[in-house]
């Protein structure tokens, strides 16, 4: 195989099957339980013909073989029927685990490590990707098994009964593992090369879509609409090239079944006449034979048809892998109970992370927090800031270095327990499907209502809330209202309120917000700041007036430290950032 | 009805090809049955031969045989070429169609919902109607055929038995069916609302990830998600089981009508009516013959799927534009100065007006700024000046005439601009640049980058202008990309130029470099900027304010800093530390507005 992630993803998916080997054996069985019935109504049917055609048997004889057959029909119904719920469910069950699986593999990567993909692909991936991996499960893995098997069976019946038509299909057998590999490489070839270009050819549509603003602004819609033409005409030319090649296979697996059919129609024919001299044959096993040749392709013409649900698997599954096979931190195996107080220092010891190798986010970063400060995080975008506080919140964990929360170490106490003393106000706030209740009680599930609308009045979100016709219950988020960027801002404040955690970590938003809101948010972060520690991004000179300390992060390193008109007075980086600007302070 | 008919139509240029793709399906079918028909047939008369020693003319079914093997074979292989060469065919029309289609709405009627959205949704639109040709109208086709035919050649022999074949056919490929998308109908429903559901629950559970693990949620997610998720296999699974069962019954009317047929059959030969190779041949027919209804059911699921899918991608593009082209050709403006004179515009009947009684003046050689808080109206007035909207009351000239009576290409040779929205193709920097002039020189590209003050990043880059952008290529930084656009509207040299924001993300060096060279390169041309950079403001002649659509003031900046007080808060606002260090961050997910 050329590319190693197909191949690799192949033996995923082959792995991916044993826990659900038996229910697969089931449909095989069922299958293969058919075919003998298959064989046994090409006997009733051939001992009928022989009856009437060359014994002048009445209606009145062949009822016992009329109501053999019936059963028969009936029977291979069921059969089917059966074959097809197994299957379903044993993809079914590996589709729910796998989705189970790859979601808490999301939730241990955590938010910090997946903010640079998008999360739409990542849903899509959950939803659309493990769909496509029924396919392979429920229909392919079986249909492997039977068009081995029930080619085989086959030829145990009409070896004995005739073995020189026996002897035809035998010939063409060898050829079987021949036509797979044929099929597989035809799809192959078809998959790799043509999926990437029709890929190509549907973005640039989707591109010239999202770009027809620009296009029209420069009077170019013309034009791009005659390159897409001109690609997918391109691709009609590459694609039927390729085709025509991809589908020789079938073609040939085609012209075997049938020329195999006529054969031994014709063969049987003339030594039913006698015109050979040699292999007498009685016509009722001529018939039979003569039945069962073509169910002898079936199952192979099958697989050719379900070949393209292996490539759409493997293709799906690439994603799949990367999400699962993707490191994280693994947690403490015993940790400790968070250290003891009602506020917390934090302190930085020379902490370095890096996203990826070589691209260090923070270098040797020392800092402190004294308990009850109000600490700004100021800086050039990629200084450092939100990787800070990704480590306090536990998303990332150093590479080296410590960070230590009253002197002990933050990566040996409990998580869930450390993230229980802290309140969080991000950048854009998530709001989720459901009411604005729901969404509020985040901050404390099990909070009562009076708590609940205190929360909402301190984080200034009770007027807006109020006006809504449903009130607390209106439902927001992907499928419900619209909030805008400062009521979305207000409801995580009420959130942090409910939380009334002891340290509060805030990304201040940078989207200019209406005025209005914008007074109001900053009214609920002052109210948040009382009494507890605050550590914020700042993004508002504001802001960062009032805090009480000042930390400048360049390059992940803490370049200044101290409150604003000292930082003022030194002429540093953030005199530079504010000056810059002809903004008097 | 009316959406298939109109799909249909837009298909008419490729009959040709899709009726030689027809045709390739009959004959393989003919093919098929006649192989084993006359197979059974062949064996039955030797043998009765054989056993009565009557002569025998073995020639021409024996050369029929071959024929139908070598047949079947060849016309699979056509029928697999030329449906897909159509299929092709018809997608790369469809293609064009719908963006020739979509063009004149831009921007104004595809921003009503969401576009990524939108865009995901005409691609699976798209991509379902490729399915029209080969899995709905061939095999619908083929039925009606197949099914005339195979019943007319069983009149020749028994009528009771074409009418018991023409019941099992019809009951296997038109009932049967139908009866099972009835009963799925609840079942099809909730498969969507309920993938609806689980797709929310997934992106609540990345996008909020954050506050859920803090909150100490996430594995009340987790349990959401696989709640959802087993709801919706649920629904799959009886979706699975009636397909089964669709599956068994077909195959079973098939037999039941084999066994009917030889209950009728064996009196006939028994009587004489019928000879005994005529039983071998018709039973095989019988069983053979339903292979020409065995697609139906796929096309009854796909029908409902395909016809939504037009009629969404029919609604799109038959949305009414939202500026109407005048019919006349567009008259010659008298220069180019903009006279904005009491001009309203709303983006709905319902709607509240955008832009109030504005009344604005922007001639050659000036420089203006037009600032306001979110949703003031300044973007508005932007595509009120190239006709991306039309205006409800007051006046708006170019030169002297109305704007109305200008053509909206005509109008938008003389306004470039850079806004926020700006969009890079994937494709290379250059192709990117000379979308603005195609037949522009590598020196004029250099001038128009050295301009923007993106010339050195270009210059670095190991491909230089012929760095590939977008996906498979470099991405750029919100600034990168922002000077890019910049570059690309200066290319254009038109008399006006529209700049949006032009220095967000850029490093207060950098973004006084490029205002300055702007207003240098426009100095005899007019210059209109959207900013929110004080150092920006102070720079311009003149400043207008906007506020809930509606000029509040103009003037320099000495004069609105004295006497607007919005303006001062607003100035005094923007000192924030975040603009002026330049840490905006790029945009990763849409606000939260759904």
């Amino acid at each position: 195989m050329p590319d190693t992630g197909t191949s690799s993803s192949a033996d995923w998916l082959k792995r991916e099957r044993l826990p659900i080997r038996r229910s697969l054996l089931q449909v095989v069985a069922l299958g293969l339980a058919g075919g003998l019935l298959l064989i046994g109504q090409a006997g009733l049917l051939a001992s009928l013909a022989d009856a009437v055609i060359l014994h002048s048997a009445t209606l009145a004889g062949l009822w016992p073989l009329l109501w053999g057959l019936l059963a028969v029909f009936l029977l291979r119904a069921v059969l089917i029927w059966a074959a097809e719920r197994t299957a379903f469910a044993a993809a079914a069950r590996v589709k729910l685990d796998l989705r189970r699986r790859l979601f808490a593999q999301l939730q241990r990567l955590g938010p910090a490590r997946l903010a640079g993909a998008s999360s739409g692909e990542l849903s899509s991936a959950l939803l659309d990707n493990v769909e496509a991996l029924e396919g392979y499960y429920a229909r392919f893995l079986p249909q492997m098994a039977l068009a081995a098997l029930l080619p085989l069976t086959i030829l145990v019946f009409v070896l004995p009964a005739d073995w020189f038509s026996g002897l035809v299909l035998v010939l063409t057998a060898p050829l079987i593992p021949i036509f797979m590999a044929l099929i597989g490489k035809g799809a192959e070839t078809l998959n790799q090369r043509q999926w990437r270009r029709l890929a190509i050819l549907s973005a640039r549509l989707l591109d010239g879509i999202q770009g027809l603003t620009t296009l029209k602004l420069f009077n170019a819609s013309r034009r791009e609409a005659q390159v897409i033409a001109r690609l997918s005409e391109d691709y009609r030319h590459s694609t039927m090239a390729v085709l025509r090649v991809a589908f020789l296979s079938s073609l040939t697996l085609e012209f075997f079944a049938s020329v195999s059919i006529a054969v031994v129609a014709v063969f049987i024919g003339f030594r039913l006449l006698g015109a050979l001299g040699w292999g007498p044959i009685d016509f009722r096993v001529g018939f039979f034979v003569l039945l069962l040749a073509p169910e002898f392709f079936q199952p192979l013409r099958n697989l050719a048809t379900q070949y393209h649900a292996r490539m759409e698997a493997i293709g799906a599954a690439e994603r799949l892998v990367e999400i699962l096979e993707q490191p994280f931190a693994e947690s403490v195996a015993s940790p400790r109970p968070v250290p003891p107080g009602e506020r917390f220092h934090i302190a930085f010891e020379r902490v370095s992370f890096a996203y990826e190798p070589g691209r260090a986010a923070l270098e040797e970063l020392s800092l402190e927090v004294q308990p009850g400060q109000r600490v700004a995080l100021v800086g050039p975008s990629g200084a450092g800031k939100s990787t800070v506080v990704s480590l306090l919140l536990g998303f990332l964990v150093p590479d080296s270095g410590v960070i230590r929360i009253n002197g002990e170490p933050l990566s040996e106490i409990d998580l869930a327990a450390w993230r229980s003393q802290l309140a969080w106000v991000p950048q854009r706030p998530r709001i989720f499907h459901g009411s604005l209740r729901e969404n509020i009680l985040l901050g404390r599930p099990d909070a009562d209502e009076a708590a609940l609308r205190r929360a909402a009045r301190l984080a200034r979100a009770d007027e807006f809330i109020e006006r809504l016709d449903q009130g607390y219950d209106t439902q927001v988020g992907e499928r419900g209202q619209g909030l805008s960027g400062g009521q979305a801002q207000r409801i995580a404040l009420a959130r942090a309120f409910l939380r009334d955690a002891p340290l509060v970590l805030l990304d201040e938003a940078t989207a200019s917000l209406d005025a209005e809101s914008e007074d109001l948010v900053q009214a609920g972060i002052d109210e948040l700041a009382r009494g507890r520690t605050l550590v914020v991004i700042a993004h508002r000179l504001s802001t960062v007036r009032d805090a009480d300390q000042i930390l400048v992060l360049d390059h992940g390193r803490l370049v200044e430290q101290g409150d604003h008109h000292t930082l003022l007075a030194r002429q540093g980086l953030y005199a530079g950032l504010v000056h810059a600007y002809g903004v008097a302070a | 009805m009316r959406d298939l008919l109109r799909l249909l139509a837009l298909m008419r240029p490729h009959t040709g090809w899709m009726l030689l793709g027809l045709l390739a399906s009959l004959a393989t079918l003919v093919a098929n049955v006649g192989l084993l028909t006359v197979s059974g047939w062949f064996i039955a008369a030797m043998a009765v031969a054989g056993a009565s020693g009557a002569p025998i003319n073995y020639y021409t079914p024996a050369a029929l045989i071959r024929a139908f093997a070598i047949l079947r074979s060849a016309g699979r292989y056509v029928e697999r070429l030329v449906t897909h060469d159509a299929t092709f065919r018809l997608l790369a029309s469809l293609r064009v169609w719908l963006f020739e289609h979509l063009e004149p709405l831009a921007p104004a009627g595809l921003q009503r919902e969401r576009s990524g959205d939108l865009l995901s949704r005409i691609r699976a639109d798209i991509d379902t109607l490729e399915n029209l040709y080969v899995r709905m109208l061939i095999p619908v086709a083929v039925a009606v055929l197949g099914v005339a035919a195979a019943v007319a050649f069983l009149a020749v022999f028994d009528g009771g038995l074409a009418l018991l074949t023409l019941a099992g056919l019809l009951l296997a490929g038109v009932a049967l069916p139908l009866g099972i998308q009835r009963l799925s109908a609840r079942a099809s429903a909730e498969r969507v609302t309920r993938a609806a559901a689980l797709r929310t629950a997934l992106i609540d559970g990345v996008q909020g990830m954050g506050e859920l693990a803090v909150y100490g949620q996430a594995p009340t997610q987790a349990r959401l998600v696989d709640g959802l998720s087993t709801d919706w296999v649920a629904a799959q699974r009886r979706l699975a089981e009636l397909q089964g069962l669709s599956q068994a019954l077909t195959g079973l009317l098939a037999n039941l009508t084999l066994w009917g047929g030889l209950i009728l059959m064996v009196p006939l030969v028994t009587s004489g009516a019928l000879d005994g190779p005529g039983l071998a041949m018709l039973a095989l027919f019988l069983l053979a013959c339903f292979e020409a209804v065995a697609p139906l059911p796929q096309a009854f699921q796909l029908l409902g799927g395909t016809l939504v899918a037009a009629r969404r991608l029919f609604a799109i593009v038959d949305a009414r534009p939202a500026v109407i082209e005048p019919e006349a050709p567009s008259p010659v403006p008298d220069g180019f100065a903009l006279v904005l004179d009491g001009v309203s515009l709303r983006y709905g009947p319902d709607r509240p007006r955008a832009l109030r009684d504005i009344s604005l003046r922007l001639g050659p050689g000036e420089a203006l700024a037009l600032v306001g808080p979110t949703g003031s109206g300044k973007t508005s007035l932007v595509n009120l000046l190239l006709r991306f909207w039309d205006y409800e009351s007051g006046s708006a000239q170019l030169g002297g005439q109305e704007l109305r009576l200008f053509r909206g290409s005509e109008l938008r040779r003389h306004i470039a601009v850079a806004s926020q929205d700006s969009h890079l193709f994937n494709t290379s920097i250059r192709e990117n640049l000379l979308l603005a002039a195609p037949d522009a020189k590598d020196e004029a590209l250099r001038q128009a980058c050295e301009l923007a003050q993106v010339h050195a990043f270009i210059a670095d880059l190991p491909d230089g202008y012929d760095t590939q952008l977008g996906e498979a290529g470099v991405r750029l930084s919100g600034g990168q990309a922002r000077r890019l656009a910049i570059a690309r509207a200066l290319l254009r040299n038109a008399p006006i130029l529209i700049l949006d924001e032009p220095t967000e993300g850029l490093d207060p060096t950098t973004a006084n470099a490029l205002m300055r060279a702007v207003r240098e390169a426009m100095s005899d041309r007019s210059l209109l900027v959207i900013t929110h950079r004080a150092a920006d403001l102070a720079a311009m002649a003149r400043i207008v304010f906007l506020e809930q659509g509606a000029i509040i003031d103009q003037g320099t900046h000495r004069h609105m800093s004295q006497h607007c007080l919005p303006y001062r808060r607003l100035v005094e606002r923007l000192g924030d530390a975040a603009s002026a260090a330049g840490t905006i961050e790029p945009r990763r997910d849409p606000p939260c507005r759904v």
